[in-house]
């Protein structure tokens, strides 16, 4: 189907949701990895971090035009809401503060949102259905480039092997949180159609495929608490800090549109 | 180490030199190659080790190119 009302109601509001949290983690999964065009370990890195910011951003944009579908207004939701409206995995509410944590973010993070839309490749919700192939193809060489850094850390000096593994015990918790509890809300994106897996189905495929590399640092998965969790933002209270909303809206020179 | 990107526009058309890249292993050889020469719109592309290319022979001598 292609009209979002015809969904019902519950299932509407679900799939706005969802594409929401897509549309804010792109938009934010794109910056931090811009955050890395200069001063990754080298060159050739940094200008992969560059594309894939690129990549991020595209389909951050291809997300948010779809919430004309749903009478929201794409140039607002880009450009005038604060952080704590924002639904961007927390994980990415600050910068990575080292390459290792930037990597765990590439080799996890980047990895969660895509398992995600794999699981929207047969959506019932056509304009959603028809952006996730570019989208997972695309991802395909941010996975690889996630797992070839992911390896090189986790077999290079005894330094890089635990400042690795620190970044992963930090960063898995909330990932595996960020699928989302077996809730009601959850079971009505499966029953319309609109996602095949949801919740813990989810976070066992991504742990499946992610295994190898925890196993390999000695990170072992535990099951998420969902306290205080908003299963509308797919995540608990607060957003990225001020200063990046501020510069992934683009405040300061907006006055130079002059539309 | 350095890897060497071959690529071609077309099915069918010969493979052409198109630059190199450091990488400390394929894998991240060709994510780097995909992203680094991504200006124009290939058909296919693949990496190799320079220590991999075999010299068949070469008329360079050694000897110091004349300038001008």
């Amino acid at each position: 189907m292609t009209d979002a009302t015809e969904l019902g109601a519950d299932a509407e509001a679900a799939v706005r949701d969802l594409i929401l949290v897509l549309a804010d983690t792109k938009r934010l999964l794109g910056y931090r990895y811009a955050e890395w065009m200069l001063g990754a370990p080298e060159l050739e890195t940094g200008i992969a971090c560059s594309s894939m910011a690129q990549d991020e951003w595209g389909h951050a944009r291809l997300l948010y035009a779809l919430m004309k579908g749903f009478d929201e207004d794409p140039e607002a939701l880009e450009h005038a809401r604060e952080p704590a409206e924002y639904r961007s995995m927390e994980v990415l509410d600050a910068s990575a503060g080292t390459w290792p944590e930037a990597v765990a973010l590439m080799a996890l993070a980047d990895v969660a949102v895509t398992t995600q839309f794999e699981a929207l490749r047969s959506s019932s919700y056509d304009p959603i259905r028809q952006r996730v192939e570019k989208v997972v193809e695309e991802e395909r060489f941010h996975a690889a480039h996630g797992a070839a850094w992911f390896q090189r850390l986790a077999e290079g000096t005894d330094a890089s092997r635990s400042a690795l593994r620190d970044a992963v015990s930090d960063l898995l918790p909330p990932v595996l949180a960020w699928f989302g509890p077996d809730s009601e809300r959850a079971g009505v994106l499966e029953e319309a159609g609109v996602a095949i897996e949801t919740g813990s189905a989810l976070r066992s495929a991504f742990l499946e495929r992610v295994s190898d590399r925890l196993a390999r640092v000695g990170v072992e998965p535990e099951d998420p608490f969902f306290d205080g969790f908003d299963e509308a933002r797919r995540r608990g209270p607060g957003g990225p800090d001020e200063e990046t909303i501020r510069r992934i809206r683009g405040d300061r020179n907006r006055a130079f549109l002059m539309d | 180490m350095i890897y060497e990107v071959f690529a071609r526009k077309s099915r069918g058309e010969p493979l052409k030199h198109i630059g190199n890249l450091n990488a400390p292993d394929v894998e991240l050889a060709k994510v780097y190659a995909f992203n680094t020469y991504d200006e124009e719109r290939w058909f296919d592309m693949y990496v190799a080790p320079r220590e991999a290319l075999a010299e068949v022979f070469t008329e360079d001598r050694g000897e110091p190119v004349e300038a001008g």
